[in-house]
């Protein structure tokens, strides 16, 4: 495999920017023809209100789920415009779509040719914001100082600004006296743009601008907002996967004081063969949540159960055994003769990772608040992605055109890829088309571990060998899943001369993306299988990795968000960790550290967990430290909290979280059942370190879940010598040493 | 009937008393830092004080209510002035969804009443208030930067 040559690759991405500069277009700053500035009344284009007392408000578009997008957008922003960023004040876009309507319904509205980006999802919205946002403070800075040229009397040239004012000599005027002026200016060159190494607030530590309103109880979520004579809605939906409806009974629920309406909420879609969208149920509309709750339970309702009454976990495993012995494969990747390599190896081991179903419990349940009337739709959301809120209330509201809505979206109580899907804001809209009123709906939390669409369950089993000198030379990974998605190009699939990927699928309950999907089990399964091949070796499993680095270099990724994948950015990553852990000091009895790396959607991370497994099997976790290359760190102190999270979200899942199935149910429905982890059970000791450099940046919101789950399991094994095939670790630790 | 205090207000309440205290805050008070979670005192992301106590709101009917004096998080500073343990969490950056947060930082309002020093196994010991985000690491260094405050230290 050759080596990536980085002058190459710098070369595409300066002409890849240069191209986006280049786009002929209208100025940001002219093109707000857009007129649905509800909750930013920009001056100065899309993104920026400044007010006459020099007060700059920056708008930002991507929903904010807690991975701090509502800072470090903004901070891009800034970082052209040259303002004090303390002083700054942030607020949510209201969504921008575009008014044409195109095969995938109205897309995000652009700014000169690029997509405004208005999703948080994929650790996207730094990646797709990084350049646009530059521009438009850029464009915004030289309107300012263009529209100073004559007050000052000195020309464009010899103009500078800082901390919002417009410089010259001893000479300055605030933005917030000329703002008016510069939005009707003609520049007469396209804005020159930062060099990185100029940069005064990327890059630097900011605290979250929420974080007041957190922690007065003032920051609103979707479930805090009401509209004027709003109605509270919950609904029983089938709990039996893709079952119906069959008869209910509703006069006892209309007794309950407050109730006002019950009645039939189809499911959507009506083929029960395709992913249900919205659970076939019984909706009831109260004046108060609590009475549509007792209302509820009053309901007599008749299911039917059949699709999947055969359905519990120990059905899916077994199924699983059927596939992988019988069903067809499709091979995914495949290099040199792995069968040949396998026979011939000098050693080999066969080993099968697994993990169950888990669901996203986003803190802030599914909710939505619509009120749809003859000529409007008004909704208020808690969703992921802007566009999705309209396309899909388009779809099960037809007659209704673009300019009829009016969209809101809220900061999100968590996301976790689970408030992609406009489920909950939906059955809103249905109710509220139905009763001609404005409803809320709240999901309580067995609603959502019953009807999540949960990362999928998965047997991953890998065949490999290595040669006399330890060199990992045939690997056969053969992943049986839940879902179809596999991690084709994932270290180590090129770094093994011979080496064959393949996927079998089958599918029970609904699924969709969850922090990191497809990678964060692949991380589990690939990063624990390359350490049990490195102890195989007898060799170091840190060393065994970067030595797998070094010889082969980088290698091809064409995937979602990465081409390839650099050796040297996995290496640093690694070696910051192990430093910071300590990777190879002298521990006490019954310690054990464990080392794991993923590159999830171009962002690389590493993680070094040291553990204490007690002769009864009792785990500590002790120590942990995340090291992460995401490119340019917008807000290094955001990227830390979000190593911080991905790390203990892994170890969360990995701990104890399993959703158990039983006669075609999911049967643990809150959080005396669905085990998620707590402070107690966290590592008092953590250390995240962020990559220092300029590359074009990725994001950071999933990319430290994938190593921490393997790391944390290789710890175990180093410790007390019990591998974790199997997740979640529960009780098997105690069991294992008592045995 | 039933009387009692909400942030130094008197209220009364006359329905259903099975209600939890959490829905009156929520819908009747209108104060909605304090969230629903999971409704069965698992989480505590309803948590308020009764009496000076954190308690899980979603589990307490509001039958049990009459005579207490409840404090929530729009109640915990005074006047601008906030909580060393609200200060704290705006210091160490905290939050990131948020949700759970106000919960978290009533729980450990009450928590260092009782310890006022607390090593990091008091801390595992009595606080088990659910972070789906995880933020984990920096609860736990507000916690310690709070007791330092209130203890004169900081």
């Amino acid at each position: 495999m050759n080596n990536m040559d980085r002058r190459t690759f710098l070369k595409v991405s300066a002409a890849a920017g240069a191209l986006v500069i280049a786009t002929p277009n209208l100025s940001f700053a002219q093109s707000g023809a857009n007129s649905r500035y509800r909750n930013l009344d920009a001056n100065l284009g899309f993104y920026l209100k400044i007010d006459p007392d020099n007060t700059i408000t920056i708008g930002y578009s991507v929903p904010d789920d807690g991975t701090g997008v509502s800072t470090a957008l903004p901070m891009i922003v800034a970082e052209e415009l040259d303002v004090d960023f303390d002083a700054v004040k942030v607020e949510k876009l209201p969504p921008l779509y575009k008014t044409e309507k195109g095969a995938d319904g109205h897309d995000d509205q652009e700014y000169r040719g690029q997509t405004i980006h208005q999703s948080t999802g994929g650790s996207q919205a730094i990646r797709r914001s990084y350049v646009m946002l530059r521009q438009a403070g850029a464009e915004a800075r030289d309107r300012l100082k263009m529209a100073a040229v004559d007050e000052i009397g000195a020309p464009f040239e010899e103009l500078t600004t800082e901390n919002g004012f417009v410089v010259n000599g001893n000479k300055c005027i605030a933005y917030g006296a000329l703002v008016e002026k510069a939005a009707r200016v003609k520049l007469n060159a396209e804005p020159k743009l930062k060099e990185p190494e100029d940069y005064k607030i990327i890059g630097t530590k900011r605290p979250q601008k929420i974080a007041r309103d957190v922690a007065t109880g003032q920051q609103k979520y979707c479930m805090d907002m009401e509209l004027p004579g709003m109605l509270n809605a919950v609904i029983a939906r089938c709990p039996y996967i893709d079952g119906l409806v069959k008869s209910f009974d509703a006069s006892e629920a209309l007794k309950v004081p407050g109730v006002r309406h019950v009645f039939h909420m189809k499911r959507i879609p009506e083929d029960r063969s395709e992913q249900k969208y919205i659970a076939d149920g019984i909706a009831v509309l109260a004046d108060s949540h609590w009475a549509a709750l007792k209302g509820r339970e009053a309901l007599e309702i008749e299911w039917d159960d059949t699709m999947w009454a055969h359905a519990n976990n120990a059905w899916i495993d077994q199924n699983f055994d059927n596939l992988v012995a019988n069903a067809p494969r499709n091979i995914r990747l495949e290099h040199g003769d792995f069968d040949k390599a396998y026979a011939e190896a000098d050693k080999t081991l066969e080993v099968a990772y697994e993990q169950p179903y888990w669901a996203h419990a986003t803190m802030e349940t599914p909710c939505g608040i619509a009120d749809v009337t003859a000529d409007k739709v008004k909704v208020i959301a808690g969703n992921q992605t802007a566009v999705r809120v309209m396309n899909d209330l388009m779809n099960v509201l037809p007659g209704y055109t673009h300019d009829q809505f009016d969209v809101t979206i809220m900061r999100l109580g968590s996301g976790f890829g689970r408030k992609f899907i406009v489920d909950a804001v939906t059955e809103a809209a249905l109710c509220s088309k139905e009763v001609g009123r404005p409803v809320k709906v709240i999901w309580t939390r067995e609603d959502d571990l019953e009807q999540d669409f949960y990362n999928p369950k998965g047997r991953h089993i890998f065949r490999g060998g290595i040669d006399k000198n330890g060199k990992l030379i045939a690997a056969n990974y053969l992943h049986c899943s839940t879902d179809n998605d596999f991690a084709t190009h994932a270290f180590p699939a090129h770094h093994v001369p011979n080496y064959r990927g393949e996927v079998i699928d089958s599918k029970v309950l609904p699924s969709g993306p969850w922090r990191g999907p497809t990678e964060n089990v692949a991380g589990y399964a690939m990063q624990s299988f390359v350490d049990e091949m490195a102890h195989l070796a007898g060799k170091d499993p840190l060393e065994y990795r970067l030595d797998m680095f070094r010889e082969t270099g980088d290698t091809p990724h064409p995937d979602f968000s990465s081409d390839y994948m650099r050796a040297d950015r996995f290496i640093n990553v690694l070696q910051m960790a192990a430093k910071n852990a300590g990777w190879g000091k002298e521990l006490p009895k019954g310690h054990g550290m464990g080392v794991a790396s993923f590159m999830t959607f171009g962002g690389y991370a590493a993680c070094v967990v040291e553990v204490k497994v007690d002769d009864d099997g009792t785990l500590t976790i002790i120590n942990a430290c995340g090291a992460a290359d995401p490119g340019i760190a917008i807000n290094p102190q955001g990227c830390e909290a979000q190593i911080e999270s991905g790390t203990l979200d892994g170890f969360s899942a990995a701990l104890g979280q399993k959703i158990e199935i039983e006669g075609g149910r999911v049967v643990n429905n809150n959080f005396d059942s669905y085990i998620m982890a707590r402070i107690g059970s966290m590592p008092h000791k953590f250390t995240p370190e962020v990559a220092r450099n300029f590359i074009e940046p990725r994001g950071l919101g999933e990319m430290s879940l994938p190593p921490a789950i393997p790391a944390l399991c290789n710890a175990i094994f180093a410790a007390c010598g019990v591998r974790i095939r199997k997740l979640p670790i529960a009780d098997q630790l105690m069991q294992a040493m008592r045995a | 009937m039933v009387t009692f205090t909400v942030n130094g207000k008197s209220h009364t309440f006359d329905g259903d008393e099975d209600m939890p205290l959490l829905w009156y805050l929520r819908e009747d008070a209108k104060l909605t830092g304090t969230k629903f979670g999971c409704g069965i005192a698992m989480c505590g992301a309803c948590t308020v004080h009764m009496g000076g106590i954190a308690q899980r709101s979603c589990s307490i009917p509001m039958a049990a209510v009459d005579g207490e004096n409840i404090v929530t998080i729009e109640g915990l500073g005074s006047g601008n002035e906030l909580h060393a343990v609200q200060q704290a969490w705006i210091d160490e950056d905290v939050a990131q969804c948020g949700f759970c947060q106000s919960g978290q930082i009533m729980a450990t309002v009450s928590f260092l009443q009782d310890y006022p020093n607390p090593t990091d196994q008091d801390i595992d010991d009595n606080l088990d208030n659910l972070c789906r985000c995880a933020s984990y690491v920096r609860i736990r260094k507000a916690i310690h930067r709070a007791a330092s405050v209130l203890r004169g230290e900081m």
